[in-house]
């Protein structure tokens, strides 16, 4: 048995305590916005935050979220995540859309951090998180015009 | 936007009929979300007393409803290259539809009402299959008839209710206007006056709007899959959840064709959570109640596979070795007919003053698509019907395979087509393994199943662009002219793998394996193309581009080839080439523009090439590259491409299209290659395939020509500049010729050495 706070609810899940946070996201609880895409942290596509910062749930597992704060792309809820997701939209950032949930998260742990990023302050942060469609350019112009707006 | 009920509530009768679909509303805030109905929903709905929610499908793309929202049948798939919203956004504009009101559904049922009009009839009529970049281009005038009947229709219903003619009519995001009166009825009211005749209007195409008239066509209209694709909610193969599913995983064989000989499977049933554990012809199942107790449990098994399969024995640098041995050697057939053959090329070389010769070797390219395989299936109890959830790029090929795979009939197989995590060609096959793992396993437990493919399987038993060399002449004439033009590729036949039903029609003429071998811009008078049919060493398949990734990097890294032959600019050689290609032409002058091509640049070169893709559409590309000669690194800082695919119906989508093709394009140049190693797969994850990430990515400058003529596609559109223009890029920064893809750094240090 897992406890911890997912989206801002208190929840217990009945899991083995090595299995990965993302199949207890994803499967589980049936919050299927968080994406499986390599399993080894080398894609993004697994990206929440666990206490606010960017995580892959391929490699945490969930013994390790005790009592801690999850957040997934379902449960983005901040004025500068939510211009975040509509800079993505306004930007028409995804393609075949499937790394975008983790590209979301991972930039919004940014903005956190530096609400002001450079080109290059992006483009180092986003180094995480593969688009094999190449949306890359819109991810810079989104997370840019999301920067601006808050 | 998050509230899915919203979109769960707008199930109507047609996908009732129709047995499953996705929905997307378009509101005022762009798509709501989407959700897969199924036919139970839909069945309250349909007992609903008809006159409270009447419906009228004028055709079969089209059903409008009393309270004016329109649905529009999709026959694609969406795999982010924008179709999804492009064509019934054309079919709106031409039945004057109020797009707020449009929902689009995916057609699900394999019919060939719906199939692709132009391309795919190999089996007789045409089949739902997005590939090839074709889909626009082919359903552009059907869209624009089915929106234009349909308005017609409306418009005839109305003068007969009203008595008047219907010139004195007009029509505006969905309503149809007396103009002299003002009075007006929406599309939604016309439901309770009319009934669909027996015969509908035929509609001319002086008929249709001129692109002046376009309300939505031309301009940046938002797709309907982005705002789900922004907030999580969209719905992909693998996040298909049936009520009562339980999981699988499938330990497959190490090397292609073995089969499991001997099966310890105490360690893994002890693994909790593991239901059940089955013997497949081709690898092990673990059933489990989760994902998690799945993957445990095949980690624990132990299996003796047999150790028979002639695939043992395939070698990379051998295979590769005899196929350039076949390229070389013109005496050398395997039957199939000429890819091209303009003219005769033979008299010409025998007249020749001069013939340049070349071989270019290419490794196999994985697709790297974001969402690993996976399928859910629900095989009823007597094994004969299933309703399967999957990410595929056929509709067709998916339910034809699934009844194959249950030697049933199509009408037993309901298919939910998802939204595709990544296609390029890797969710095109016929028969899909990873379907055919869910129908297998849900039939032999009576339960509905989803089986997901751990990156690792996805790479090992990956389906590959195949192989190849090729062996490039080109006769020169006393003034130095391009008399003939000679390419073979030795590669295997993709098809006689990919998908045996197209390949069993084809007569041997392999257009996947081909595609991009041809020569169709440039003026030269004897041109021939020939497919030398090799045993395939991997599993092999489509890939972005088809086969031009790696035809054009031979035919346009030869064209540069033999520029710098004769002492020409690259550039002014091709544009003097195409000088009876005004297209082709105009991108290469064009890209020239862009880039600045004359500009001397310090410690860094340019290189060409040129693309056509699909028949109409046409690219080209520059590179601008600078070359550590100490390691061989490439480094390219600016990529230009020029494009002309005929009238942009969405240009923003067709920018996007153009810069993930550079970057796709450009990954597999620099960086991409899976190797076989006596029939094992090399390569497991992203740490040994590599794909290009944000920080690697040049500057990319893309313009498509704006012009009036029909639209073609372009969503493979100018990869095939890449290699090329890289690898031609490399030659002028150092002398060097490298002339294997990748074009990775031992590569560019051997080249170096000469």
């Amino acid at each position: 048995m897992a406890s911890f706070t997912i989206n801002d609810e208190k929840i217990e899940v009945k899991a083995n305590p090595n299995t990965p946070l993302l199949w207890v996201v994803r499967e589980h609880l049936k919050l299927t916005g968080t994406k499986f895409g390599c399993g080894v942290g080398q894609c993004g596509a697994c990206m929440v935050h666990v206490d606010g910062s960017s995580t892959y749930s391929c490699m945490t597992p969930v013994s390790a979220v005790e009592g801690k704060q999850v957040t997934t792309i379902e449960g983005l809820s901040s004025q500068a995540e939510q211009a975040l997701q509509k800079a993505w939209v306004s930007e028409e950032v995804p393609q075949c859309g499937y790394c975008q949930s983790g590209q979301i998260m991972r930039a919004a742990d940014l903005l956190k951090t530096n609400p002001n990023p450079s080109r290059q302050d992006i483009i180092t942060h986003m180094r995480t998180n593969i688009c094999r469609c190449g949306t890359y350019n819109r991810i810079i112009k989104a997370i840019q015009r999301a920067a601006e707006e808050i | 936007m998050k509230n899915k009920s919203l979109v769960g509530s707008s199930t109507t009768r047609r996908e009732f009929l129709q047995g499953a679909s996705i929905t997307f509303m378009v509101g005022a805030t762009g798509i709501i979300g989407a959700c897969s109905t199924n036919s139970d929903n839909a069945l309250t709905e349909l007992q609903l007393p008809a006159a409270a929610n009447k419906e009228i499908s004028p055709n079969a793309w089209v059903t409008i409803s009393a309270d004016d929202s329109i649905t529009i049948m999709f026959a694609g798939t969406e795999m982010g290259q924008g179709s999804m919203t492009t064509l019934p956004l054309v079919l709106a504009e031409e039945l004057d539809a109020d797009w707020e009101n449009v929902q689009v559904d995916i057609v699900s049922v394999h019919d060939p009402i719906y199939g692709n009009p132009i391309r795919y009839t190999y089996y007789g009529f045409p089949i739902l299959y997005t590939a090839g970049s074709r889909t626009l281009e082919a359903y552009y005038p059907v869209m624009r008839q089915a929106g234009a009947q349909a308005r017609k229709f409306l418009l005839d219903a109305v003068a007969v209710e009203w008595g008047v003619s219907v010139s004195t009519l007009k029509t505006e995001l969905s309503q149809v206007i007396h103009i002299e009166s003002g009075r007006a009825l929406s599309y939604g009211q016309i439901t309770a006056l009319a009934d669909v005749p027996e015969s509908l209007p035929s509609v001319d195409e002086s008929e249709y709007k001129s692109q002046d008239q376009f309300r939505y066509l031309g301009k940046d209209i938002t797709r309907v899959d982005v705002p789900g694709k922004s907030d999580g909610s969209a719905q992909f193969g693998i996040d298909a959840q049936v009520p009562g599913m339980v999981y699988a995983s499938v330990l497959r064989a190490p090397v292609e064709g073995e089969n499991p000989l001997n099966v310890n499977d105490d360690m893994a049933r002890a693994v909790d959570g593991v239901i059940d554990i089955m013997t497949l012809p081709y690898g092990v199942a673990v059933v489990g109640e989760s994902v998690e107790a799945t993957f445990s449990g095949k980690n624990a098994l132990e299996v003796t596979w047999s150790t028979t399969s002639p695939f043992r024995t395939a070698n990379q640098n051998q295979s590769l070795d005899a196929y350039e041995a076949h390229a070389k050697d013109l005496t050398f057939s395997t039957n199939s007919p000429l890819w091209q053959n303009v003219g005769d090329i033979e008299p010409a070389f025998s007249a020749a003053d001069n013939v340049i010769e070349a071989v270019y070797r290419t490794d196999p390219a994985y697709h790297a698509q974001m969402e690993p395989m996976n399928a859910t299936a629900n095989v009823s109890d007597d094994g004969k019907s299933a309703e399967i959830w999957v990410s595929t790029q056929t509709q067709s090929l998916s339910i034809m395979s699934a009844a194959d795979t249950l030697e049933t009939s199509i009408d037993r197989i309901t298919l939910h087509p998802m939204l595709i995590g990544g296609g390029y060609g890797r969710r095109g096959e016929y028969q899909a393994k990873y379907v055919d793992d869910a129908l297998l396993i849900s039939r032999a437990i009576n339960k509905p199943v989803k089986v997901i493919w751990s990156r690792e399987e996805d790479v090992k038993d990956g389906i590959f662009r195949p192989l190849a060399a090729q062996f490039m002449r080109a006769a020169l004439d006393s003034e130095g002219k391009i008399t003939a033009l000679h390419q073979r590729v030795a590669t295997p036949s993709v098809l006689s793998y990919y998908n045996v039903p197209r390949w069993e029609l084809s007569e041997r003429r392999d257009g996947i394996s081909m595609n991009g071998a041809q020569t169709t811009r440039y003026d030269i008078p004897h041109i021939r193309a020939e497919h030398l049919i090799m045993d395939r060493h991997s599993r092999v398949a489509a890939w972005r581009g088809v086969g031009s990734s790696y035809t054009r990097f031979a035919n346009e890294s030869f064209i540069d080839e033999l520029a710098h032959q004769q002492g020409a600019d690259p550039l002014q050689f091709r544009i003097d080439l195409a000088r009876n290609n005004p297209d082709g032409k105009e991108v290469l002058e064009e890209v020239g523009r862009m880039a600045e091509w004359s500009r001397p640049r310090e410690g860094r070169s340019l290189g060409v090439a040129l693309s056509d893709y699909g028949g109409a559409s046409v690219a080209a590309g520059i590179a601008e590259v600078s070359v550590n000669e100490q390691t061989g690194h490439i480094q390219v800082h600016n990529y230009w491409m020029v494009i002309d695919a005929g009238f942009l119906v969405a240009p923003r989508n067709v920018n996007a299209q153009m810069e993930g093709n550079v970057i796709f394009g450009l990954s597999n140049a620099l960086k991409e290659q899976i190797t076989i190693s006596d029939g094992m797969v090399d390569q497991s994850n992203f740490h040994d395939y590599q794909v290009m990430r944000i920080d690697e990515m040049p500057d990319i400058h893309v313009k498509a020509l704006i012009n009036t003529k029909s639209p073609s596609g372009v969503g493979e559109l100018g990869l095939a500049t890449t290699g090329a223009a890289v690898a031609n890029a490399v030659f002028a920064a150092t002398g060097a010729r490298v002339r294997e893809l990748p074009l990775t750094p031992d590569r560019v240090l051997a080249a170096l050495l000469g």
